[in-house]
This record gives C-alpha cells, sequence and structure tokens, in this order.
C-alpha cells in the first residue's frame, strides 16, 4: 500500500504567520505516470491554496521555477518525478542563499543586481549600419552555449562563493552573461568589461568548485567561461584595446 | 589590488614551494649518510640560506592569501549569522582580530626563521 503514496516534504514559510520556517509533510496518490515536479506541486496546491511558487512557461524556457529538488538545483517544470525520487520520498526547498519571501519564492534581488553589474548589453558607439551590425559566422559561433542563460539562478545559487559574498562575487550566471559580451566581435568595451572584473571579488571568488556547471538545467558550463575571462584578464592590455579597434 | 596579482601570487609562490621541496628531497635521497655535521654544512651554504629565506617569505604570503580568502568568505556578517546574530553584527569586528593575529603570527614565525638562518 506504501508504495503507491508519495511522501513530499515542502519548505514553508509566510513571515506574516511564522516565526521560522519549517518542513511541512504532504502524502500524496502517486501519479500513474511519471510528472514533472511542477506538475506535483500543482497538485499539492489542489489541496492547499497557500502554497507559494514562481512558474510560468511550464517548459524549462522562462527560469522561474528554479529550486532545491532532492538536494540540487534544477527547473521543477522540466524535471521528471521519477529522475529524483529517491525511494518514494521527494523533498522541495527554495534555491539556497537568497532571502525567501515565501515558501519556495525567493527574493531575487542580489542575483539581479550582480547581472545588472556586468551591463547585459551590446555597447558599441560608431554610427550603426542602415540594417544591422553583421558578424562572421566564426564570431557567431562563438556566443554559442552563452546566450541561451535564461537566469534562472540555479548556478549562482548553487555557488558556494556566491553564498558567501552575493555582493562582491558576481556569480556564475552574470559572469556567463559578461564573457558573452567579451566574447562578442560587436561590442566595442571589451577592456573597459575587463578593467570592471579585475578586483579580487567579481571573477577571482571563482574557486572552480564547479557546482555551477552541475546543475544548469540547460546544460551550459559557467565555469568555462569564467576560465575564459581569467585568461582574458591575464592577457596583454594592448592586444585587448586592438581587438576593441578593429 | 588587482585579483590578477593575488591570483598569480598564489600559483607561483605554490611552484616555487615545490621547487623548495624537491630541492631539499635532492639532499635527503641522493646524500647517503645524512649527519648533523652535512646537514649544517647544507644549511650554512649562502644558496641554501638565500633560497630558504626566500621560502618562508614565501609561504608566509601564500598562507597570508589562502587566510585572507577563508576570513573574507566565512568571518562575515552573512555566514557568521548562520550561528548567532550577535556573532553576525560583530562580523568586521571579529574579522579584522583575526587577520590581526595571522599576519602577527606570520610576522613572527618568520622573524624567527630568519633569525635561526642567518645566525
Ligand atoms: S566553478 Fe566558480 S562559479 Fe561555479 S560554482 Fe564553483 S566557485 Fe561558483
Ligand atoms: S547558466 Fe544555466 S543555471 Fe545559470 S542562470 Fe543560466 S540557465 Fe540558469
Ligand atoms: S516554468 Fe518556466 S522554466 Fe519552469
Amino acid at each position: 500500500m506504501f508504495e503507491n503514496k508519495l511522501e513530499v516534504s515542502l519548505y514553508r514559510y509566510n513571515p506574516e504567520e511564522d516565526k521560522f520556517p519549517y518542513m511541512k509533510k504532504y502524502s500524496i496518490d502517486k501519479p500513474s505516470k511519471d510528472i514533472m515536479v511542477l506538475d506535483l506541486l500543482n497538485l499539492l496546491k489542489e489541496d492547499d491554496q497557500s502554497i507559494s511558487y514562481r512558474r510560468s512557461c511550464r517548459e524549462g524556457v522562462c527560469g522561474s521555477d528554479g529550486m532545491n529538488i532532492n538536494g540540487k538545483n534544477g527547473l521543477a517544470c522540466i524535471t521528471p518525478l521519477s529522475s529524483v525520487l529517491k525511494k518514494n520520498k521527494i523533498e522541495l526547498r527554495p534555491l539556497p542563499g537568497l532571502p525567501v519571501i515565501r515558501d519556495l519564492v525567493v527574493d531575487m534581488s542580489e542575483f539581479y543586481a550582480q547581472y545588472e553589474k556586468i551591463k547585459p548589453f551590446l555597447q558599441n558607439e560608431t554610427t550603426a549600419p542602415e540594417q544591422e551590425r553583421l558578424q562572421s559566422p566564426e564570431d557567431r559561433d562563438k556566443l554559442d552555449g552563452l546566450y541561451e542563460c535564461i537566469l534562472c539562478a540555479c548556478c549562482s545559487t548553487s555557488c558556494p562563493s556566491f553564498w558567501w559574498n552575493p555582493d562582491k562575487f558576481v556569480g556564475p550566471a552574470a559572469l556567463l552573461q559578461a564573457y558573452r559580451f567579451l566574447a562578442d566581435s560587436r561590442d566595442l568595451k571589451t577592456s573597459q568589461r575587463l578593467e570592471d572584473l579585475s578586483d579580487p571579488f567579481s571573477v577571482y571568488r571563482c574557486h572552480g568548485i564547479m557546482n555551477c556547471v552541475n546543475v544548469c538545467p540547460k546544460g551550459l558550463n559557467p565555469n568555462k567561461a569564467i576560465g575564459e575571462i581569467k585568461s582574458m584578464l591575464h592577457k596583454n592590455k594592448k592586444d585587448i584595446i586592438a581587438s576593441d579597434i578593429n | 589590488m588587482r585579483g590578477s596579482i593575488i591570483w598569480y601570487t598564489q600559483r607561483y609562490s605554490a611552484l616555487l614551494l615545490l621547487c623548495y621541496v624537491i630541492y631539499i628531497s635532492n639532499f635527503i635521497f641522493f646524500k647517503d649518510n645524512i649527519t648533523y655535521f652535512t646537514w649544517s654544512n647544507f644549511f650554512l651554504s649562502f644558496q641554501a640560506r638565500l633560497f630558504t629565506s626566500l621560502i618562508f617569505l614565501t609561504l608566509v604570503l601564500h598562507a597570508f592569501i589562502g587566510l585572507w580568502t577563508v576570513g573574507t568568505d566565512y568571518l562575515i556578517d552573512r555566514t557568521l549569522g548562520f550561528l548567532s546574530f550577535a556573532l553576525s553584527r560583530h562580523a568586521n569586528l571579529i574579522r579584522n582580530i583575526y587577520f590581526f593575529i595571522f599576519t602577527l603570527f606570520g610576522i613572527v614565525y618568520l622573524t624567527f626563521i630568519l633569525y635561526i638562518i642567518w645566525t
């Protein structure tokens, strides 16, 4: 009989009522087919309307339902229950390290502040051509594995360096985007961008723990991008400035 | 301070320490019959003294960077807050005491070593 039940342990916290967060246990009939973790949350919410979490696209595109599923960060909507269930048990917690607003909803301000810091837009002050700024196919290829990030924060919130210094360490997500613009042949602020990252914290707090690579639901590799940024920082400044002028 | 300077210092100092380990092991393993005399003679040469002094300076520098990193990761209001609010409120003070202690320890340690080597 027990095999047909799922035991869900859910992080609950409503600052207006609870003094401390707590784990609440739910028992639910095991669905007949494999569903996603987000579907499971929806089922729970049918019975308990007070459960709060973010979601929108339900297909791994918007990045809003990042959460900690049985100890590993991921997107609930594209994580099949079968892939995470352990002895019919599942534990759901908010993304670690960020302040909790309520239940699985976290305050992402610090995460976005870092994203803002890296100036996530193309900087090119030369006169714009009539149609568009062109790029060779080879230069365009350099952006693969970088532009696909959906800013779900699964990586940054699994990174110990980001847990301890979210105000100073840019974190894997924003660093991946920093490199996305450093690697873009159309962007002409490469040396300024590097200068902004040259302090002991912004990039250098990455100790290559690789948690970020381990969790990214889009299969991206922030650690590799961070390595590229470091080698750019160690390059001769003149070469970088020359690449901006060309 | 540039992050790259710290980054390079940590890596090159580690390499230098490795060289020293090889240098000393080379003496220990390839010199048969080490006695007090051969050992102290080895350390009396100007070359060994200079290298040893340099190495201990490097060692202290290397340790300093490591401990500074640990301090700025784990002795901050956020991290100490996991233990208690009171500690978290005094994070800056705690961290500065910690920095002071290991800096002092490093200086005393280095002074002793240099004194032993050169006198
Ligand atoms: S590799 Fe760097 S950015 Fe990624 S989790 Fe580790 S410390 Fe964080
Ligand atoms: S790199 Fe991956 S895990 Fe990190 S924010 Fe982007 S999509 Fe999410
Ligand atoms: S709901 Fe959009 S990524 Fe999961």
